[in-house]
């Protein structure tokens, strides 16, 4: 499968000189898409996050060592490694502006999707959700709730892209045509030190555009060949060189 | 039977054909994919018009702006608020899950008697306050106000009720405010210190976590935003100096290690070397103090505070070559700083030039006080809430007969909790008006629900590390979810009853004064706007205070061997707060695993303890003692051991109790010399394999 | 006639000329079999009525121990459709001997794979979104349209045995229906080979494709990666010999001769032959991944490798001691004979392929792929162990049943008849 061009390419690019490991972004992406909270959430791969935060390190010890925060929402692959395998079409990447969908209703939970995505941006709802203490009453009426049984992710917070439509619409304006920032994500929103920068990848006049196209950005795994639509930028060579597998004497591209 | 092969094969084509053709598998099929997305126990979506409302948050220590997003009359969302000078389009891990804690299982639902057997009973708010009334009327001018707020009114409602009744006693719960508060007082100065970080070119934050948990974060987040464009070199240097190489080193250009509770020796070392290249300060002191600094060369800077000398120029060298720099200091974990800590960095700013100037440290003026009778900021600083408890301990002062606690949670956030507590035990009845059952809720004897900053009336002045006067209202967004009152309502009403006169009959009245001291519109702010004034306080006779700064700096308690690095992040809530039910998934996984807690040093100092990575360890002092498990991380200093604050409750719900224990149990609790200030940042542990 | 009260009070069931144990006996050993089968069930009630969670899977290990010994058992379970491959098309005739051992324990394997995928899959009330919203690109829409109906063809390749039981086959609708369908079979055997070879090929296709994960990427022929071809070759190398086994092991409980030991032979020699052809492709195809997948993902070798869980250890016990090893023996004839070295070689194979099936699946996902990610490592949890467990017993009980009641052994007279004269 190739990758898949559209018109509109919505992406990001996330500073990671400018992450500091806060968590806003995780808290506002729970509350905006209706994750159920948990009591014990220490048990990282079997806690639903559709963003969550890396810590990278660059490996020397003290007084040499640096350190990095990686926020990974699901990349929205160009030619994404979950969506040819899902036996049921759960999961496609067929609408403009290049989000990958899930379908909650379609998924079988069979988790193939998960085996295939290397970012692990895939959470599979191991149990039902509870809202303890009445917390379902803040819930958004724009994400349904999952039961348990599917695989979910981070769909760029697709909701809020209708809405921006349905607006822009009402306004007798084009769709097609949004002014940077009318749709944004809810992390890219919460982000204190701005270091995430969210916009249409094909729009020359979009921030991120430009930043994607900086010596400084790189893409995870870019070498794997999903061309994501995620853009991660440093000016730390170390960094850099944790986005990719590199062998001892290659150098970082770019 | 003359069913023969054909038949048979025929009639099993034939039934299947059939039960095909009719609508029942079809059907069957269909709704099983209707049932499986329609379980009745999974919630389902309540759809409503938008609306937004702006507020601040009474929540989160930074004073977050926000726009709160409603779906019909339910506030669903936190969102950020790019007008707002307390937001500038950012959000804190913390406020942005303020809606959510409208709804957190640890609210208290209903006012409560704590009865003999230790069980909750439920009571009416008549019955409440009428046992509020008798008790406050009993203690007499035996009574103690404790409040966890810093920048609303209420607190001089508090310390009027307090006063109106005889009594001295009213405390704010220790912060960043009161070191300050009292630097700057001893330094002749007038109004609070302000910081114009967004204007500077230069950024040092000594001990200050800013990009975490220090001052108004978002908006000195909006600077760092601002001044690092992203993928481009920053026009704007941010240096950070502490122990441990937290959230906000790794945001900041550079990272100075440098030991917990040596910020002002930091300070002092790089007013040294600013003082040999040439700065001055006109101040009567400046004598004195270029002596004081002499001493602390950078050798020895390096001895005490560990710091490496070269950088330590450097940073000096850069200071002195930017435009417009700013020295913040504090406490990397948000308390227990001293009086000199203070005093040293704004020399620093007094070296540099930046005192009152652009980009640097300013005096912001305060608003009057509007109840006659009530204590303002400054007054209230002077009052150590751990110094009086100690006194009460050490039978130097005789304990109250009632406390009231206003969203304090000092059974949990004091040094030394467990011994606090005790303290604390004896007072014969005590008063919790709170949102949440928290640790001091559940040591009183009666507990009053208040709404939350989203449910009720309040206001926020000028929050400490802010660098402009700052005034707004918190309306309520939505109907509280609880049968609670605001505090000021009953306090208000209990002051009618005791025949106190405070001066207004609702706190409304209050608000409305205060914005008028102010100098804001009524009807703006109660329209969402806020008022700020770029008006700084006019000073005379400012000095330096060196001879404080250096009684304390020679008193000062040397490092131990091994000492204890707290860490804050907002994520992990406040005392008052605990952990919001959905930021439990951003601790990382090695600071918390089921309910073990752990704690991080660098490979050299474990291997020096002979401890690896996930060995159980204990940390004991003279103070108290926590178990913990090893992590490995080399962003912290040698012979450190960094601590997570935020674990260990005793109260709250499912999502924070019984988690990690409580760093607090280890800072021991010293007093500074000249100011007697109590300061708990420089804590000595001992390890041993648990 | 008689009653001859000597014999088992279900004598009458039992199929002609053939001895079987009591009744007590039997029930006994049902009723241990059929407490692991209740235990099972319980492990299978919780996932069902909690979710997954119930489980030790979790988000990087999506796929765990069900999923390892469904595509174990599917392995080991080729014996049937590639012995009546030999059987039906190319007519060797000597394998009419085992073939209905090799029908039963087909079914057996696909039927408990059935089981435990109903386990595993998340909503299985959705299960036949499979067909009707079928991804035509996915690798597992073609496992799942070819298991589903490779079993029904085990059902029908399964039923004439059944209807050939002494008491049904006096029926003569059902006897006529088994004789025709006996006739049909070669049919069958065709469909059963092309759905089976394709759904063996499509699960070892599901890892190759996985782009996404160094560790199983391959490159291939056309669409198919090359673990597509080594998937379907490895099961055909392994499926006889782990039917010889369990001829082997009802032969030791029975105290009966069953299979000749020249079919078990023959069946060892078709393995030995398909696994030597299998080894020369995976020794091939190790090579070219570790000089050419790992390298241009920028991993090197050992990367691939940790600590002693997912360690080397696994490889180099798959490619020799469960690869050459085994194979050498099956094709020698001296080795061949000696009946210890036999089954040991037998034994080493089907491990082998378990091994490859296992790492395939788990060690593939444990590997951090992302820089600053880390290996992780899985355990299975009793309610894993319970479900699979279930399908061992499930399987101990058809295989039990059938072989009381049912004429599943033509050699069984002859061999124990010559043993007692």
């Amino acid at each position: 499968m190739q990758t898949k061009e559209f018109t509109i390419k919505w992406g990001m690019a996330i500073d990671l000189d400018k992450c500091t490991g806060c968590g806003a972004c995780m808290v506002a992406c729970q509350a905006e898409n209706n994750l159920a909270p948990i009591a014990d959430a220490s048990n990282k791969i079997k806690v639903m996050n559709w963003i969550t935060v890396y810590e990278l390190s660059n490996g020397k010890p003290y007084p040499e060592h640096d350190v990095a925060y990686l926020p990974r929402p699901c990349q929205q692959c160009g030619h994404p490694p979950c969506v040819s395998v899902c036996p049921v079409i759960a999961t496609d990447k067929n609408e403009e502006g290049g989000i990958v969908s899930q379908v909650t209703p379609r998924c079988i939970g069979c988790r193939y999707c998960m085996a295939a995505c290397p970012y692990h941006a895939r959470y599979f709802n191991w149990r039902d959700p509870v809202w303890p203490g009445g917390l379902e009453k803040a819930l958004t009426p724009d994400v349904s709730v999952r039961p348990r049984g599917v695989v979910e992710k981070c769909t760029f917070c697709h909701h809020r892209w209708m809405a921006a439509k349905d607006k822009a619409i009402v306004e007798g304006r084009d769709p097609m045509d949004l002014a940077e920032g009318e749709y944004v994500t809810s992390c890219t929103e919460a982000c204190p030190n701005g270091a995430i920068t969210f916009g249409d990848l094909n729009n020359e006049e979009h921030e991120v555009a430009k930043l994607a196209s900086s010596k400084h950005a790189h893409r995870l795994l870019e070498r794997l060949g999903a061309h994501t639509q995620v853009y991660y930028v440093s000016r730390r060579e170390w960094v850099l060189r944790q986005l990719d597998n590199y062998l001892e004497d290659e150098k970082v591209k770019g | 039977m003359a069913v023969d092969r054909r038949g048979f094969l025929k009639f099993v084509a034939g039934a299947t054909t059939g039960v095909l053709a009719t609508p029942v598998p079809w059907k069957l099929l269909d709704d099983a994919s209707i049932w499986t997305q329609n379980w009745s126990w999974i919630p389902r979506n309540v759809d409503g018009a938008n609306s937004y409302v702006s507020t601040i948050s009474k929540l989160c220590p930074s004073a977050a702006g926000m726009k709160v997003r409603l779906v019909g009359e339910r506030p669903v969302r936190v969102l950020p608020d790019d007008n707002h000078p307390l937001s500038m389009g950012g959000i804190t891990a913390l406020a942005v899950a303020e809606v959510q804690l409208m709804y957190s299982p640890s609210r208290v639902k209903r006012p409560l008697k704590h009865a003999g057997d230790g069980a909750y009973v439920a009571i009416s708010w008549e019955e409440a306050e009428k046992m509020l009334k008798e008790n406050l009327r009993r203690a007499g001018s035996k009574v103690a106000y404790v409040s966890g707020d810093e920048t609303g009114t209420i607190n001089e409602l508090l310390s009027g009720m307090a006063k109106e009744s005889g009594s001295e006693d009213f405390y704010v719960m220790p912060s960043e405010v009161q070191p300050a508060a009292l630097a700057f007082a001893s330094m002749n100065g007038k109004g609070q210190l302000g910081y114009d970080i967004e204007n500077s070119d230069y950024v040092f934050a000594i001990g200050a976590n800013i990009l975490e948990s220090w001052g108004t974060v978002l908006r000195n987040r909006a600077a760092f935003k601002k001044s690092h464009p992203a993928a481009k070199k920053p026009t704007v240097k941010f240096v950070y100096a502490g122990p441990v190489q937290n959230n906000t080193a790794a945001g900041a250009d550079e990272w100075l290690p440098a030991k917990s509770g040596a910020e002002a020796i930091v300070a002092m070392g790089i007013a040294n070397l600013l003082i040999k290249s040439g700065a001055t300060i006109n101040a009567p002191d400046f004598a004195e103090f270029k002596a004081l600094a002499a001493q602390y060369t950078p050798q020895k800077v390096a001895a005490l505070a560990g710091v490496a000398p070269a950088k330590l120029k450097a940073i000096a060298a850069e200071l002195s070559k930017a435009q417009r720099p700013v020295v913040l200091t504090g406490s990397e974990f948000g308390q227990g700083t001293g009086v000199a800590t203070v005093l040293a960095g704004t020399a620093v700013n007094m070296l540099l030039g930046s005192f009152g100037r652009e980009g640097g440290v300013k005096a912001l003026p305060l608003a009057p006080k509007v109840i006659a009778s009530g204590m303002d900021r400054s007054e209230s600083a002077q009052k150590d809430l751990v110094a009086y408890l100690s006194r009460i301990s050490a039978g130097k002062v005789s304990k109250p007969r009632a406390m009231v606690f206003y969203e304090a949670n000092p059974v949990y956030g004091l040094p030394q909790p467990a011994a606090m507590a005790k303290v604390m035990d004896k007072v014969p009845f005590k008063v919790a008006f709170t949102s949440f059952l928290d640790e001091t809720a559940k040591a009183c004897d009666l507990i009053l629900p208040t709404p939350l900053g989203l449910e009720r009336f309040d206001d926020v002045e000028t929050p400490y590390g802010i660098g402009q006067a700052f005034y707004s209202l918190a309306r309520p967004v939505a109907p509280c979810v609880i049968d609670g009152k605001p505090a000021a309502d009953v306090l208000l009403s209990v002051a009618t009853q005791l025949n106190m006169d405070l001066g207004f009959a609702t706190f409304e009245e209050i608000l409305q004064a205060k914005a008028e001291a102010a100098g804001a519109d009524w009807d703006s702010l109660m329209e969402g706007e806020f008022f700020t004034s770029d008006a700084v306080a006019e000073q005379s006779n400012l000095r330096i205070a060196a001879d404080v700064i250096g009684k304390a700096l020679a008193a000062a308690p040397k490092a131990a061997k091994l000492s204890i690095a707290p860490v804050q992040k907002l994520s992990l809530g406040t005392p008052n707060t605990a952990i919001p039910p959905y930021n439990n998934k951003t601790i990382r996984r090695w600071e918390l695993q089921k309910n073990e807690m752990y704690v991080a040093m660098n490979g050299a100092t474990a291997r020096e303890l002979g401890v690896v990575k996930h060995d159980r360890i204990k940390l004991s002092n003279s103070s108290g003692s926590i178990q913990a498990r090893v992590n490995i991380f080399e962003g912290v200093m040698p012979n450190t051991i960094a601590v997570l604050m935020g674990f260990g409750h005793t109260a709250f719900d499912e999502f924070s109790k019984g988690k990690g224990e409580n760093v607090m149990e280890l800072l021991t609790v010293g007093y500074e010399a000249g100011t007697g200030q109590s300061v708990w940042n420089v804590a000595g542990v001992n390890v041993s394999k648990a | 006639m008689g009653k001859n009260y000597s014999l088992p009070a279900d004598h009458e069931l039992f199929p002609e000329g053939t001895s079987r144990c009591s009744l007590t006996k039997f029930s006994i050993w049902m009723g241990l079999v059929g407490a692991v089968a209740l235990w099972g069930l319980y492990a299978a009630f919780r996932v069902l009525a909690e979710g997954l969670g119930v489980t030790a899977l979790d988000d990087y290990f999506g796929f765990g121990l069900w999923i390892t010994f469904d595509l174990a058992v599917i392995a080991l379970g080729a014996g049937a459709f590639f012995t009546g491959l030999l059987r039906y098309i190319l007519n060797i005739d000597p394998l009419k001997n085992i073939i209905n051992l090799t029908v039963i324990i087909g079914f057996i394997c696909y039927s408990g794979a059935m089981l435990i995928l109903v386990l595993d899959v998340g909503q299985p009330i959705r299960a036949w979104f499979g067909y009707w919203h079928a991804n035509v690109h996915s690798m597992l829409t073609e496992v799942i349209f070819c298991i589903t109906c490779y079993l029904i063809v085990l059902i029908i390749e399964y039923v004439p045995l059944i209807l050939e039981q002494k008491q049904l086959n006096k029926i003569p609708v059902l006897h006529h229906i088994a004789h025709n369908l006996h006739v049909w079979m070669p049919l069958f055997a065709g469909i059963g080979a092309f759905l089976s070879t394709f759904h063996q090929g499509s699960l070892g296709g599901m890892y190759g494709v996985l782009f996404g994960r160094p560790y199983v990427l391959r490159d291939g022929f056309f669409i198919w990666p090359w673990t597509f071809f080594l998937f379907v070759i490895s099961a055909v190398g392994s499926g006889p010999v782990f039917t010889v086994l369990i001829a082997t092991i009802m032969e030791k409980m029975t105290g009966k001769k069953l299979v000749s030991w020249e079919i078990k032979t023959l069946m060892g020699k078709i393995a030995g032959a398909m696994l030597l052809v299998y080894l020369v492709f995976k020794f091939a195809d190790t090579y070219a991944w570790a000089i050419d997948v790992l390298p241009r993902s920028g991993l090197t070798f050992d990367q691939n490798f940790y600590q002693t869980i997912y360690g080397k250890w696994l490889l180099w016990s798959e490619l020799f001691l469960c690869g050459v090893i085994p194979c050498v023996i099956l094709l020698t004839p001296k080795l061949r004979n000696n009946p210890v070295l036999f089954y040991s070689a037998a034994f080493l194979d089907c491990a082998g392929i378990t091994i490859n099936r296992y790492v395939f699946t788990v060690q593939a996902l444990a590997m951090p792929v992302l820089p600053f990610d880390t290996w992780e490592t899985y355990a299975p949890n009793w309610a894993e162990w319970g479900a699979s467990a279930l399908v061992l017993a499930y399987g101990a009980i058809i295989l039990s049943l059938s072989y009381r009641y049912l004429p599943v052994f033509p050699q069984e007279r002859s061999l124990n008849a010559t043993k007692s004269n």
